[in-house]
């Protein structure tokens, strides 16, 4: 904290310290003595005030902070002798804004900012406080007035910045760039730009408005020396020359960027497309909303006559050969792709030879077949050719010798010609013998190829690691065409073992998650998940390989910890990203400002993020629905958005469903006495129709379809395509129909059966169909589980919920004395009607519980014997099993001196045993913990029974 | 096949598959975009044929008087992309900025003792053994500062190794 003349916030210094040096060495209580001593001298001062509202903050006391911080407010506003200085106001801010109250430090630096109007140090402050609010006008505003006062470049140019942030990210017209550029071309007649980081803001304000030939004659100016770094410039210069449609000078100045800068494959492509007079490669990636840039670059002015088209590309041929020539470095490879590019273009603009390209392929290959990077190098040219070519390509890559001197490289071109089969599909027609025996191979070239990375070190990569995802990819398709469960543990088995040897392969970590997941080993798969140490941005970028599982999963606390983790660093970081904001234009990288705030945005629309913000609070609906706690689902009422819409209309229907079922019986009064509100009622309906579009279905329509499923009318399968959702429909229509009674029985010549009977029939028909197609979760992965699972955690759950609203408000409320008559009949069948929905929902736990309860009895009997015997191999020596056998032999005749002791000893600790163990375990743990749910709601509702 | 370019906030959402490494350390967001907003010179990543990351560098320069220098924070290269000398290529770029554009006094990095296979590729970049630091990760394993003279120190003064070790209080940068 700095301070000015010995004094802080007018305070002389030492009698202050004592408490920053408390607060620092966080002893807050000690602080707060301090402080309030200082209070006792100084007690309107509104620096000692603010001090105390960060201790108070910091101890967790969050209302007396801010009324603290109110009063010092008070005084900073009202009383006219105190100081106000920017170390008071900005110790107010940090309270302030850890409080969630960023408006009322913005208005404390509004009113000093008008009392001291030319204080430099105020003005920043209050253009903080603008930036932590986004509000981009405000930030001009007050940019341009510190420019005025000290006629610094920076503050112009946050002033710039915070104008194309209105066009960006605010509403503000493109005619407002026109504005920044006239403020910058005045600034720069007077006193030029001293700024790299300047100049390149000015250069993209004239490429936004297209002004390509003044970005041009700027950068080759004066100002151009900004740039320091040669290359930069001329990057610049040939982007600026394209996109203003100049290609013949563009290419002249590529041609320079890649004399610098050989191995530049992107620029390669730039300086190729301006040859052919076709510019579109620079402007991918601007404004575009991927992150990934399309893999696929179209081709335009594909008329250029014949005999430009062949000089244009000679000339490329010829200078990609100089480049060749004159780089000695082994490690480029860039030059040598040119050579496919320039193929590829041919025979775009039909003046080629596919026969060139795969000769151009076959000579890549044979400078860089054994880089592990060769196929996805190449990937956008194998994918180019038509199938005989592609076949021919795989046909010369495997007739090939691979005489290469080192066995690591022989190994590399091994590895790629698998890959490159992969990648053409070819593995989709392989008869299934063949496919199993290239899974053998694959496994095979892993094991004998161990010896070569017996003197790595742990920590790096082995060679051939991917030989064996590649084999698990062969096993996977196997296990989908022939439906045999022993290929999918085989799978299984080859990742779990290459983790034995070494167990940092994330990628196979990946892979398993998956296969455990698919075969309802949920916990195990969380538990690689977990060692794949998730954390901070990765969180958004990876943890969608467990959370859908985990969602349809009955392991919520795992769930909860994934929701918690996941939202609490997305929202500190919607928190902080502001102040990082704010440091960019202190330091005057003004690019990352606009790149910041664009990166907000960005993560913000993220589709995961807006999940889980809905889920988190269904979780704890879930969790919570033994028992009605009103003020909690109010909370979760969430925005609607569309492609989450249907779930985040969840909460409120609840909340809606069960005020609904304590005002059916009496008369438009609550369990609770209170009145009930009619728009309540309304309110349920119109969500009602809502979901039932979101179905796909009309109101009208979707009910008369449910009715139909009900009666038999209708395929069980009508429902199939949103079982969830369809159920949930039903639950909240009988909700809903208890208070409005809207839904009839008897208008028609048809009887129908009542909303209760509608939503005992559907619960139970589906819950005792999934729970008979799921089937033995050994044998029978993928299956119906989750979707059991959700059926009773949710529709199951929000019934049972708006049950317990009938039933409290069945109850006497003893205040009021019952009479007879028509109300009583009426309650008397109400209650009936519950009994019996109370039973059936009962009798379909019970039958899930007995399943269950025998399932993992079954599962707790399994030796692994039974789960080996998944593995197979038939007479003729095929059948899963064969890798696993190999692996036995492997070990059964380790040679230490061969594999390093490392890798033997790794060898000896692997067990077969322990992974079909993981397997059951696994399986039976995920059971356990859905049969512990259902017990609970066997429990909670025959407690209500008690009621009745 | 490099093209190297400044890191941007979006290659956060596309290294994972270079972070999923276990020796690569995800750092929190305001490590990463502090960096970014004071140092976006000493941050770049590198590029291959459809836009894949193979790796990147991140770094800042600091220090006062002749202990003006570069700093590797993090370099970092996705095994498919390995033995490429691409952190070669990563290096080199940083120290052309600290010498060129920063006119710093030396480049320095920390290792820990442990990482022989790092130590070596360091060293055969050009760098020495400047010091050890005790305890310096997570109070348990020593580092090792390792040190690389750019032009300005002509007499190399800024690698002459310590002759006894630093506890991590004692060092001037975090």
């Amino acid at each position: 904290m700095a301070s000015k003349f010995g004094l802080a916030g007018g305070i002389p210094e030492r009698r202050v310290r004592p408490i920053w040096d408390a607060i620092d060495s966080r002893q807050f209580k000690n602080a707060l003595k301090h402080c309030t001593a200082l209070l006792s001298k100084y007690p309107n001062s509104p620096y000692a005030l603010a001090l105390k509202a960060l201790i108070l903050e910091r101890m967790g006391k969050a209302e007396e902070a801010l009324s603290v911080c109110l009063n010092a407010k008070d005084q900073l506003y009202t009383n006219d002798s105190v100081l106000i200085d920017d170390l008071t106001l900005s110790t107010l801010q940090i309270v302030f804004q850890r409080l969630d109250h960023l408006d009322m430090a913005t208005s404390c630096y509004e009113y000093a900012c008008g009392k001291f109007p030319n204080s430099l140090e105020l003005m920043m402050g209050l253009f903080n406080c603008y930036v932590r609010e986004y509000s981009f006008v405000k930030q001009q505003q007050i940019a341009i007035k510190m420019y005025k006062v000290v006629g610094e470049e920076r503050f112009l140019l946050w002033a710039v910045c915070s104008i194309q942030l209105q066009v960006f990210c605010g509403n503000g017209g493109e005619k407002l760039l026109l504005l920044a550029e006239g403020l910058l071309k005045k600034h720069i007649a007077s006193h030029s730009l001293h700024e790299p980081e300047a100049l390149s803001v000015y250069i993209s304000l004239l490429e936004r408005q297209s002004k390509f030939g003044d970005a041009l004659e700027i950068l080759a100016g004066k100002l151009g020396s900004l740039i320091m770094i040669e290359v930069d410039r001329l990057r610049l210069q040939g982007r600026l020359l394209a996109r203003a449609g100049d290609y013949s000078a563009a290419a002249d100045i590529l041609q320079k960027v890649l004399e610098l800068c050989p191995d530049d494959w992107e620029y390669f492509l730039h300086y190729l497309g301006c040859l052919l007079d076709d510019g579109s490669s620079f402007f991918l990636g601007n404004g575009g909303n991927s992150i990934y840039p399309p893999k696929h670059v179209g081709c335009k002015n594909l008329d250029l006559p014949d005999e430009v088209f062949d000089t244009r590309i000679s000339r490329a041929s010829v200078f990609v050969e100089k480049l060749m020539a004159e780089c000695d470095n082994a490690s480029i490879r860039s030059p040598h792709l040119a050579n496919l590019e320039i193929q590829k273009r041919k025979l775009i603009y039909g003046k080629g030879d596919p026969g060139k390209l795969v000769e151009e392929l076959m000579q890549y290959f044979s400078r860089f077949g054994h880089l592990a990077c060769f196929t996805s190098d190449v990937e956008a040219f194998l994918l180019f050719l038509d199938d005989p070519n592609k076949s021919e390509v795989l046909e010369k890559l495997k007739g090939c010798e691979l005489t290469s001197s080192s066995q690591t490289k022989a190994l590399g071109q091994a590895i790629t010609i698998f890959k490159v089969e992969n990648l053409i599909g070819n593995m989709f027609s392989l008869p299934v013998c063949e496919l199993e025996g290239l899974a053998v191979r694959m496994a095979d070239m892993y094991c004998k190829n161990l010896p070569v990375s017996k003197d790595l070190d742990l920590q790096e990569n082995m060679h051939g690691e991917e030989l064996l995802s590649m084999a698990c990819n062969v096993l996977v398709q196997l296990f989908w065409r022939t439906r045999n469960v022993g290929y999918l543990l085989e799978s299984i088995m080859i990742l779990e073992f290459g983790l034995t040897i070494r167990r940092y392969t994330w990628q196979y970590k990946i892979l398993l998650l998956h296969l455990y997941s698919y075969w309802n080993c949920l916990p195990v798969a969380y538990d690689w998940y977990k060692s794949l140490d998730v954390k901070n941005i990765l969180l958004e970028t990876v943890s969608h390989h467990i959370l859908p599982q985990m969602l349809a999963s009955p392991l919520w606390s795992d769930l909860n910890d994934l929701l918690r983790d996941y939202l609490k660093f997305m929202d500190d970081h919607f928190r902080e990203s502001a102040d990082l904001t704010f440091l960019a234009y202190r330091h005057r990288n003004y690019s990352k400002v606009i790149e910041f705030v664009q990166f907000k945005e960005r993560l913000q629309r993220s589709s995961q993020y807006l999940v889980a913000k809905i889920e988190a609070p269904i979780l704890q609906l879930k969790q919570n629905a033994n028992s009605i706690q009103e003020e909690e689902i109010k909370q979760t009422e969430e925005n609607v958005l569309k492609n989450i819409e249907k779930r985040s209309l969840l909460p409120r229907m609840i909340y809606l469903s069960i005020h609904c079922a304590s005002s059916s019986l009496k008369e438009h009064t609550e369990a609770n006495g209170s009145a009930f509100d009619p728009k309540l009622s309304l309110e349920l309906k119109v969500l009602l129709e809502r979901y039932a579009r979101i179905l796909g279905f009309p109101f009208q329509d979707a009910i008369e379809l449910v009715l139909g499923v009900s009666s038999g009318q209708k395929p069980s399968e009508a429902l199939s395509s949103d079982l969830i959702g369809w159920i949930n429909f039903v639950v909240f229509l009988n909700a809903w129909n208890l208070n409005s009674r809207e839904i009839g029985f008897s208008n028609n010549d048809k009887p129908r059966p009542s909303t209760w009977h509608l939503v005992n029939s559907l619960l139970k028909k589906y819950i005792i169909e999934k729970m008979r197609s799921t089937g033995p979760l050994l044998s029978s992965p993928g299956g119906d589980l989750p979707m059991l699972v959700q059926l009773v955690t949710e529709p199951l759950s929000w019934h049972s919920l708006i049950i317990q609203s009938s039933v409290r408000s069945s109850l006497p409320s003893g205040k009021k004395k019952k009479k007879g008559g028509v109300t009583e009949q009426a309650n008397s069948h109400h209650s009936h009607e519950i009994q019996d929905s109370i039973q059936s929902l009962c009798d379909a736990i019970k039958e899930v519980t007995e399943w269950l309860s025998a399932q993992i009895n079954k599962l707790d009997d399994v030796k692994f014997e039974t789960i080996f015997s998944l593995l197979q191999v038939n007479g003729e020596g095929q059948g899963p099993g064969r890798i696993l056998h190999m692996f036995e032999n492997l070990i059964s005749s380790v040679d230490n001196t061969a594999l390093g002791d490392r890798i033997s000893q790794a060898l000896q600790s692997w067990d077969a045993v322990e992974v079909a163990r993981k397997v059951g375990a696994g399986q039976s743990s995920v059971l356990s913990q859905f049969l512990r749910i259902c017990e609970s709601k066997i429990k909670s509702l025959q407690a209500l029974r008690t009621h009745l | 096949m490099t093209t190297i370019r400044r890191f941007c906030c979006n290659d956060l959402l596309r290294f994972a598959s270079v972070n999923l490494d276990h020796l690569t350390e995800t750092f929190n967001m305001s490590f990463y975009m502090t960096y970014l907003a004071r140092w976006p010179d000493y941050f770049h990543v590198a590029e291959a044929p459809g836009n894949r990351i193979m790796g990147y560098i991140m770094g800042k320069v600091e220090g006062q008087g002749e202990s003006w220098h570069g700093h590797v924070t993090a370099v970092t290269v996705s095994p498919e992309y390995r033995r490429q000398q691409l952190a070669k290529k990563l290096m080199n770029l940083l120290e052309d900025i600290s010498d060129k554009i920063d006119k710093a006094y030396f480049v320095d990095l920390f290792v820990r003792a442990s990482n022989t296979p790092a130590i070596k590729m360091y060293e055969k970049l050009g760098y020495v053994i400047y010091r050890r630091v005790l305890r310096y990760y997570s109070g348990e394993e020593d580092g090792l500062d390792m040190r690389k003279a750019l032009s300005r120190d002509v007499e190399k003064k800024s690698i002459i190794p310590l002759k006894r070790p630093v506890t991590p209080d004692e060092l001037e940068y975090d």
